[in-house]
């Protein structure tokens, strides 16, 4: 575990006021208030700092990544929005989710330190986390762009999914991890797969479908897929049984082409995949607005606040990355994408590193899930597959995802704690 | 549990390196069509911002340029109006580009991959970058002189082209009626309207029957048939193929004629009994397509309309063969294309590729590009093309087109009478000029303008005078 980041911390800190002050000298833009500066900056790495002493095995280098990340997100979202009339104060409003998403994490660290206690918890978990999108479905709940994901208790508002995912993951983690043994043993064969007795694999898919059929009622396409595919490569982890992979692809096939023909948004969604050309001023408007600007950034990029991304609808939450693409080109984008690849690896070997399969599976499980939404969002946004709405983690525009994924790096860093402990044999279990 | 966390980490990386290669695909291969595409509207949204290159004619003459109209924009003007519309295109925030403006739109805005060290410098620092220049090969005196007398001819529609046979440079390209790209934003829905379809370059987006004119191309099949031009044929006023009874222009009849003098007196019987007997669908079809039918010219900076033989020769019967052998059959083309011919048959065979740009500099003079003559292919051997050439300097001597005589110069030339089945003929006139050693090839086409002879062939002869005129000047 890397336990010292400063320097990073310094670098990723650095990177950030060097794009806003670019934007401020070059662009003659006009200062954002300095005090959310720097309750930004001081918050992230007073973040860092209690991590340093708090967790000091635990894998500090996550916080110098968020932050390079969290950073060029607001950079991009101000440079969208300043000035826009309606959405002029969305870089001020991301700074408050951050530094609220920053307490979530300290208090994840506190109270969660001993995180295998929310084990016992796993079957209040998974009903906490379907209890959260049906609330999508109750008066609470509201439709926006056709979807209805958003609920508004009192003064707030929030996307349920964004929670819910975790207490999921947390649920199958802490399931598989007490079953693994059962479930990869075989039983009985169907159609020449063996199949384990349903007797253990009952709670995983009633909470599976549950979730699942909920999301996609609410036509959330990009939860669904990610709802989908996280625990099925779980169970994968968890059994390593390849098997699952394959049965769960074929019924994904199946699955789409269901929904495909039952489900209007999502056939003009693989429409517009297919062949933006065909209604480029409406149907195939967003992605090709959003082509258009990544092409314009060419390799080097068009520099921070020359382009035109302005033209892609909601280019500060789903499409962002062409933003970044777009003025930062080639060499930006594929740092960014690095960076998101470094989170992911990191993820990774706090899971190859901890020392039990609880802690295993739910840091394997957090990152797969932070590798699949990224990547699903920056295909969707390149045409490389059909577009689905979720947001890029850490970047994107959106209290709701800022949030969990500060609590999803807060579990992270729990896990690699006491990974880091093991390794430098201060085993306390 | 680690094998399989470790696979899918693995298998994420890969992704991640592939989605930078998408990332590669857009911003570097994909770049400069999805920059030039119609619908994109990022570049007319950055032309407002930046000035666009200049847009010259060979002498400096300012063609289109962008000047200030406030804080941060430029305006699109075109000095010269409509005379060079159809080449030069319109640049219209609404209504997108055409002409050299979108052909050459990479260069004019600037937005090529960076070739000075300011460019490059300019490009890291994200600072605007102004276009380049383009200078075209086209010859003001020449292009104003064959848009006033096209927009003077009987109909006013029509098409001139003018070409350097040995460099394959166009020295004028002339559309009328054509529309002022000034106001387009305002006129664009009453010119797309309008009946004589101001918007159509007819010199390169038409497409003509060509009556006579076609006959060089047959000629050409016959010569390379090993039909002498010396040899006799006898005409009598008609021949029949497949049924299809041939007539001349006028129920002419002009009994015994050697080759040459049927295409001097351009004589339909006898070509079309040439075709028939003589040449055949296949190689007739096949000295059209070398001559450039069938051929969009992808490499020149306008579109251009193929010319067309209609159906594939292998579906022509006699009778068709017979009309198509002095074009009135279901081939078509257009002035580009005929002007072409000509040039060819000018420089010995050699096709040369047809250019348009002449050069494209930086805002600070610096050569960017710049044309080199190159040949296209090889059309028919030289000594065919001498004698072709002879054919028709007789068509100025002895033929259809002695009003076209100048004095001191020996034209090769042949009329063309098309008939269109309604209304006056069009009227046809390719030639060039000296025969000996030809510095223009020109083709005109008045549209319903009558035969070759009244309408088309003074423009031609006019714009061979001037530009002769013109080379004399600069050598004394």
């Amino acid at each position: 575990m890397a336990q010292r980041a400063t320097l990073p911390m310094l670098l990723a800190l650095a990177t950030v006021a060097l794009g806003f002050a670019i934007l401020l000298a070059v662009q003659q833009e006009t200062s954002p208030p300095l005090i959310y500066g720097g309750a930004y900056a001081g918050m992230m790495i007073g973040v860092y700092g209690f991590v340093r002493l708090w967790l000091p095995r635990s894998d500090a280098l996550l916080i110098p990544v968020v932050t390079l990340l969290t950073g060029t997100g607001l950079i991009m979202i101000y440079r969208l929005t300043y000035g826009v009339e309606g959405v002029e104060d969305l870089a001020i409003s991301q700074v408050i989710w951050i530094l609220t998403g920053s307490v979530f994490l300290l208090l994840t660290i506190v109270f969660l330190r001993d995180y295998h206690r929310l084990m016992q918890y796993k079957y209040l978990l998974a009903l906490l986390a379907i209890g959260l999108i049906m609330l999508t479905f109750t008066p609470f709940g509201y439709e926006v762009n056709g979807a209805r994901l958003w609920v508004q208790i009192g003064p707030v508002n929030f996307q349920p999914s964004e929670f819910a995912r975790i207490g999921l993951i947390i649920f199958f983690a802490a399931y598989l991890a007490e079953k693994r043994d059962l479930m990869a043993a075989t039983s009985r064969t169907v159609l020449g797969v063996q199949i384990p007795s349903p007797k253990y694999f009952g709670p995983v898919l009633v909470v599976w479908a549950a979730s699942l059929g909920l999301l996609v009622f609410e036509k959330d396409l990009g939860s669904s897929l990610l709802f989908f595919a996280v625990p099925l490569l779980m169970l994968y982890v968890a059994t390593g049984r390849a098997a699952y992979v394959g049965i769960g692809s074929v019924l994904f096939a199946i699955g789409c082409v269901i929904s495909y023909h039952l489900f209007a948004h999502v056939r003009v969604r693989v429409a517009a995949w297919l062949d933006p050309w065909a209604d480029p001023d409406l149907m195939g408007f967003q992605i090709l607005q959003s082509l258009f600007n990544i092409a314009d950034g060419g390799i080097v990029g068009t520099g921070l606040g020359e382009g035109f991304s302005q033209t892609i609808p909601e280019v500060h939450t789903d499409f962002i990355f062409s933003a970044i693409a777009a003025e930062l080109g080639l060499l930006g984008a594929s740092a960014i994408l690095l960076t998101f690849l470094i989170f992911v690896y990191r993820g990774m070997k706090i899971a190859l590193l901890s020392g039990d399969d609880f802690s295993k599976l739910l840091a394997g499980g957090l990152t797969v899930m932070f590798a699949l939404q990224t990547l699903v969002i920056i295909g969707g946004v390149t045409k490389a597959i059909p577009l689905t709405g979720i947001t890029l983690p850490f970047v994107s525009y959106g209290g709701s995802s800022v949030v969990g994924n500060f609590i999803l790096t807060g579990l992270l860093l729990v896990i690699s704690e006491k990974a880091g402990r093991r390794l430098a044999g201060e085993e306390v279990r | 549990m680690n094998t399989q966390l470790r696979l899918l980490f693995y298998t994420f990386t890969a992704m991640f390196v592939a989605l930078i290669g998408v990332l590669a695909y857009w911003q570097v291969y994909a770049r400069e069509s999805l920059a030039n595409n119609p619908h994109n509207g990022l570049q007319t949204q950055r032309e407002v911002q930046v000035p666009r290159g200049l847009i010259t004619a060979s002498d400096g003459t300012v063609l289109a340029r962008s000047v200030p109209s406030g804080e941060n924009s430029y305006d699109r003007v075109y000095p010269e109006g409509a005379v060079y519309a159809p080449v030069v295109g319109y640049w219209s925030t609404r209504y997108g580009a055409t002409g050299i403006e979108i052909g050459m739109n990479t260069e004019l805005s600037g937005r090529g991959e960076p070739a000075t060290l300011d460019e490059l410098i300019n490009q890291l620092s994200g600072r605007p970058q102004g276009g380049n220049n383009v200078e075209l090969t086209l010859d003001p005196e020449l292009q104003r002189l064959a848009y006033e007398r096209l927009a003077a001819s009987a109909t006013g529609r029509g098409s001139a082209v003018a070409i350097d046979p040995q460099t394959g440079e166009i020295l004028a390209l002339v559309s009328h009626p054509s529309y002022d790209p000034n106001n387009i934003d305002e006129t664009f829905p009453e010119l797309q309207r309008a009946e004589n379809s101001p918007l159509l370059n007819r010199a390169t987006q038409g497409l003509y029957i060509p009556g006579s004119v076609f006959k060089v191309i047959t000629a050409a099949a016959a010569l390379e048939a090993g039909v002498s031009p010396s040899r006799s044929f006898v005409d009598t006023g008609s021949y029949t193929a497949g049924g299809f009874r041939v007539t001349n222009y006028g129920g002419a009849s002009y009994g015994a004629q050697d080759f040459a003098h049927a295409l001097a007196l351009s004589i339909n019987t006898i070509f079309a009994q040439i075709a028939v007997e003589e040449v055949g669908a296949q190689a007739l079809a096949q000295k059209a397509l070398e001559f450039g039918f069938g051929d969009g010219y992808e490499d020149f900076v306008l579109p251009v309309a193929p010319s067309t033989l209609g159906e594939p020769p292998s579906e022509w019967d006699a009778a068709l063969l017979a009309s198509n052998g002095f074009g009135q059959g279901t081939v078509q083309t257009n002035t580009f294309e005929m002007a072409l011919v000509a040039a060819t048959i000018a420089n010995g065979g050699t096709m040369m590729q047809p250019q348009l740009v002449n050069e494209v500099r930086s805002q600070d003079g610096i050569i960017l590009d710049r044309a080199t003559p190159q040949t296209r292919n090889r059309v028919m051997p030289s000594e065919q093309a001498r004698q072709l050439t002879s054919m028709m300097e007789l068509v100025m001597t002895e033929g259809t087109a002695q009003s076209g005589q100048l004095p001191g110069v020996e034209i090769a030339g042949k009329t063309g009478t098309a008939e269109t089945g309604s209304g006056p003929p069009h009227s046809w006139f390719i030639a060039f000029a000296p025969a000996d050693d030809p510095t223009i090839a020109v083709a005109v086409l008045v549209e319903n303008g009558g035969d070759g002879e009244s309408a088309a062939l003074p423009i031609a002869r006019d714009m061979i005078r001037t530009h002769l005129e013109d080379r004399n000047e600069d050598q004394g």
